[in-house]
């Protein structure tokens, strides 16, 4: 199975890639996260579809994204996500933050192999 | 990072709202899940898989649906109720293991909250809310006082010219009313029966703004000229003497000879006056009649316009009152100010001091309660400090062993609680038992008060939550493995832990010995009180009033004329000794006087109280001659103008000099509505004092004189009896109405259980309560030194093991522990003594005059007493500390 190459996502980042998703696509229902994300990741990513909404839970907590019950493109009532303002500051922060993060990780990794 | 920390609030306060939203949510998530699945089973579908191996397909792509409900329950909740219902078992589980702890807790708790709530109640009820009437706080009524007067007092009653007077040309009062005694007799069967009635005013009822329970209350049209005479009548009167027999409405009673249609029941709570029955009645301009053929007396009440000040009232009012004694200077003293005083002042004034010392009592037994459930929950924590530990490092959470100790202590608080309302419960039914009934307001309901309840409640909960917490908090404080290492035998407990313990024993010991000591003082008080030298023999003496009918008894010859074949008959009683006529009951000398005596000149007033009597008096009542003689059987029936004075008297206007042919003006006969032509007496005798002037007054001036000189006038029968003084109730009524069918008795007692019952009530109530209160909190220290030393000690079995395998005797064991209780007591005992003599002054107006707050034998009693307790908390664990084996401790371990 391919699955067995999958990475796993990383604990704390599905929140991180919803906010973006929502940021560059505007409202979306749960179903079509998971297909951006899964689209976007091109299969790298071993995602849970039902941890996203695990996720939305706690971003809505936060208040960093809104709910909205609507109708989706074939006709059934879906519930539609988008984020706040207080979402779009999370994200540039937590985006900032990511990429120190990981800046710095391929730099360590980096030196391992210049040994 | 403030940013997880605002994080975390989010998200809490997004769980407590989820408190209250409704099931809805999680349906809503439902759908939401199954539309996500069947989105994806749909895309498997078309890409051809069959419909099975597409449903499966997309629950694995989707996930476990169960845990997620779980995950999303936990972030949408605060607890779970599995969660609770475990932490509650455990709870009980872990109590009931430590059965004598939680047994001291709870009863703890139970007194503390008890008896705070029943006292808030009391006091909540009789001095801050007491009336039920419309705007009752703005109600208050002008009292006149004499300035060269230490006390308040002089007179607070008006005549009608007077009170026109006030009602008309004040500017500070909505509306005014007054309202006047009026002992009504009425028809019933063979003889009369008497009530106590009140006449009140025009407007008295919209004033009051309290409608009849059954039918009406007066109107204005009651008040024309020419209406049908009506009366209402108080709710208590009505089912003590009608058993609430709705069928007296509208019945007619014949009052006082004149026939009353009753038009409305009162509702219970309604009690103005105290009276029986109100009587609708119109001041007029001029001299009028009330009680007892006395000058008519109103007392008014005023309901201050919103904004005005007591003060701006006293201002006005003295305005009103100066322009009066101009017109008519007789009816008021020389120098005089007039008091602006509330309702609530003329019931609870007596009882006020009392109530607010056993306030501040019971607030220390609640403090003390509160130190000892302190101490357990500490000790408690310190002895549970390595099982916290070893559930922190297995993992629990700080909030999870937060949760566990919340709902312990919450156990423990609850449970305090329910003992606590049913103490509260008895407690307060005793309390009213054992209240003095003449000095709460009549309108007064003593009932459990609920605010009162939470707030106590809520102060316990705060107390055991707070330090039943510490536990949980000191685990996340400190490095998991100290307490893992400390064998926790050598160490006195968490030495921080240790400190606070002993402080909060200290505390509990000084503020029990504060209350002892005011138990103590005012018991001495209650003593020197009953040991008051009234200067007669009250036992045996039978009394009561005979209000006489005004229309048929004018003059000093129609009195007379009843009261001579009355006391005749009354001696002719078997087992009567001597029987008396009296213008006064004691402790009370008679209304005041201004006099002069012949030959003698003086600046100031010279007042006295002023009696009159027939023979008997001074024989039944037992009161001793100094000087001279009563006045004999003969000058009674010939009215001699003749006065026997007191020793008081003597001192105070005819010092060293002989008082015999001396005569005495009495000005206040003057004025009577049959006023006494030439009102000058001869002294004839001087009789040693007697308490007139209430229990712990001094004794004023008093002159008695015959009675028969005198005919309107309060008229009371006094006997003397060989058997029990109540015994004769029913052959003096046969007496009186064999005399004057028209007659009733009035307020019968015995002169002893009167004094007993209404003079020594307050202070037996106050006595009585801070008894118990001080014996309550007594033990509650006790437990409390117990409690932490025999846990100290039970600490430091394996130390006190060490020492005696070293060589150290049982006794030097014993010493040390005992050492260690007893100075603790000590330190308790001084900040304790250091406290009560800076309080002595707050509880001085409490005491009876020779009982000073710092009473060393009072002072001696407690301390000893405390100490000898405290010496016994100590000896028990001492003694199981010195029956340590040392093998056995130090094996142990």
């Amino acid at each position: 199975m391919t699955d067995a190459k999958k990475s796993e996502v990383l604990q704390g980042t599905l929140d991180l890639m919803i906010l973006k998703t929502l940021h560059a696509l505007g409202p979306q229902h749960g179903f079509g996260i998971a297909r951006r994300i899964e689209q976007v990741s091109r299969d790298v990513l071993h995602l849970n579809e039902g941890t996203v909404y695990t996720s939305l839970l706690r971003l809505l907590q936060q208040k960093w994204i809104a709910a909205e019950w609507g109708t989706s493109d074939n006709n059934r009532k879906a519930k539609f996500y988008s984020i706040t303002a207080r979402g779009e500051k999370q994200l540039a922060l937590e985006t900032e933050n990511w990429e120190r993060i990981s800046g710095v990780v391929g730099r360590v990794l980096q030196l391992e192999e210049e040994r | 990072m403030t940013n997880v920390r605002i994080s975390r609030l989010r998200a809490f306060a997004a769980r407590v709202r989820r408190l209250f939203a409704t099931r809805k949510r999680d349906s809503d998530f439902d759908d939401e899940m199954q539309a996500h699945l069947q989105l994806l089973m749909d895309r498997f579908v078309a890409i051809g898989m069959s419909p099975e191996d597409a449903a499966a397909a997309a629950r694995r792509q989707f996930g476990n649906t169960t845990l997620l409900q779980e995950d999303r329950r936990e972030l949408r909740t605060l607890v779970s109720v599995e969660d609770i219902v475990r932490d509650l078992r455990y709870a009980l589980r872990s109590l009931g293991r430590s059965r004598a702890f939680t047994a001291v807790a709870i009863a703890t708790l139970g007194l503390g909250i008890g008896a705070s709530t029943a006292i808030f109640s009391v006091i909540d009820n009789v001095l801050l809310e007491p009336f039920p009437y419309k705007d009752a706080g703005r109600m208050v009524f002008p009292r006149i006082h004499d300035t060269a007067r230490a006390e308040e007092g002089e007179r607070q009653g008006y005549t009608s010219n007077e009170f026109l007077e006030f009602a008309s040309q004040n500017h500070v009062f909505d509306a005014v009313i007054g309202s006047s005694d009026d002992l009504v007799l009425y028809k019933n069967g063979e003889g009369v029966e008497q009530l106590y009635g009140a006449d009140v005013t025009p407007g008295a009822f919209e004033f009051f703004g309290m409608p009849a329970l059954y039918g009406r209350v007066m109107q204005p049209a009651d008040y024309q000229p020419g209406a049908p005479p009506v009366f209402v009548m108080r709710h208590k009167t009505w089912m003590a003497r009608f058993n609430g027999d709705p069928g007296v409405l509208n019945k007619i009673f014949v009052l006082n000879g004149a026939a009353r249609m009753l038009i409305g029941i009162m509702p219970p709570r309604f009690g103005w006056f105290d009276a029986d029955v109100y009587i609708p009645e119109t001041p007029v301009p001029g001299p009028s009649t009330g009680f007892a053929g006395l000058p008519a007396r109103w007392f008014l009440l005023g309901r201050l316009k919103p904004g005005v000040s007591k003060a701006q009232a006293a201002a006005d009012a003295n305005v009103i009152a100066n322009h009066l004694a101009k017109i008519n200077p007789q009816n008021f003293p020389a120098h005089f100010q007039v008091l602006i005083k509330t309702v609530g002042d003329t019931v609870v004034a007596q009882l006020e001091p009392t109530l607010y010392t056993v306030l501040a009592a019971v607030g220390l037994l609640l403090l003390i309660a509160c130190g000892n459930v302190a101490n357990l929950m500490l000790a408690r924590a310190t002895s549970r400090e390595k099982e916290f530990a070893l559930r922190a490092v297995l993992g629990a959470g700080r909030a999870r062993l937060v949760r566990l100790l919340l709902v312990e202590s919450l156990v423990l608080a609850i449970s305090g609680a329910a003992l606590g309302v049913l103490l509260a419960w008895g407690g307060l039914k005793s309390i009213v038992a054992a209240m003095p009934q003449d000095m709460i307001p009549a309108e007064s309901v003593i009932a459990l008060n609920a605010p009162v309840l939470a707030f106590t409640f809520v102060v316990s909960i705060l107390t055991t939550l707070i330090f039943g917490l510490a536990p949980a908090l000191q685990a996340a404080r400190r490095d998991l493995n100290d307490p893992l290492r400390d064998s926790g035998k050598a160490v006195l407990g968490g030495f921080r832990t240790g400190r606070m313990r002993d402080t909060i024993v200290v505390m509990e010991v000084a503020v029990s010995l504060t209350l002892l000591i005011g138990a103590g003082l005012l018991m001495r008080s209650f003593v020197a009180l009953r040991e008051v030298h009234l200067g007669l023999q009250a036992d045996h003496v039978f009394q009561t009033l005979l209000p006489l009918p005004a229309d048929r008894y004018k003059t000093a010859a129609q009195v007379s004329g009843f009261f001579q074949p009355l006391l005749a008959r009354v001696k002719a009683i078997p087992g009567v000794l001597d029987a008396t006529e009296s213008s006064a009951l004691l402790p009370s000398g008679g209304g005041d006087s201004k006099i002069e005596i012949s030959g003698k000149s003086h600046d100031n007033e010279w007042h006295a109280m002023l009696q009159n009597i027939s023979e008997g008096y001074f024989r039944v009542l037992r009161i001793p001659f100094k000087a001279g003689r009563a006045f004999t059987e003969t000058e009674i029936h010939d009215a001699r103008k003749l006065a026997v004075v007191n020793e008081t008297f003597v001192s105070s206007y005819l010092r060293g000099e002989d008082p015999f042919g001396r005569r005495v003006y009495l000005a206040g006969l003057e004025t009577l509505a049959d006023p006494v032509r030439e009102p000058w007496f001869e002294i004839v005798g001087v009789v040693a004092d007697v308490t007139n002037n209430g229990l712990q007054g001094a004794v004023q001036p008093q002159v008695w004189v015959p009675y028969t000189v005198i005919g309107s006038e309060v008229q009371a029968l006094l006997v003397r009896s060989q058997q029990t003084p109540m015994a004769l109730m029913n052959d003096v009524r046969q007496a009186v109405w064999a005399t004057d069918p028209g007659v009733a008795l009035a307020f019968p007692n015995a002169l002893e259980d009167r004094i007993s019952q209404q003079l020594y009530a307050g202070p037996r109530f106050g006595f009585l309560l801070m008894t118990i209160f001080g014996c309550l909190g007594l033990v509650l220290v006790t437990i409390g030194v117990y409690s932490v030393l025999a846990y100290a000690t039970a600490r430091k079995t394996h130390e006190i093991g060490i020492r005696m395998a070293l060589g150290a005797e049982r006794a030097d064991v014993l010493r040390s522990v005992i050492k260690a209780g007893l100075r603790l007591v000590t330190s308790g005992v001084a900040i304790g003594l250091i406290v009560s003599l800076l309080l002595g002054r707050a509880i001085q107006a409490e005491l009876a005059h020779d009982v000073k707050p710092y009473d060393p034998l009072t002072l001696a009693g407690t301390t000893s007493l405390l100490i000898a307790t405290g010496a016994l908390a100590c000896w028990i664990p001492a003694r199981r500390a010195a029956r340590v084996d040392p093998m056995v401790a130090l094996r142990y371990e």
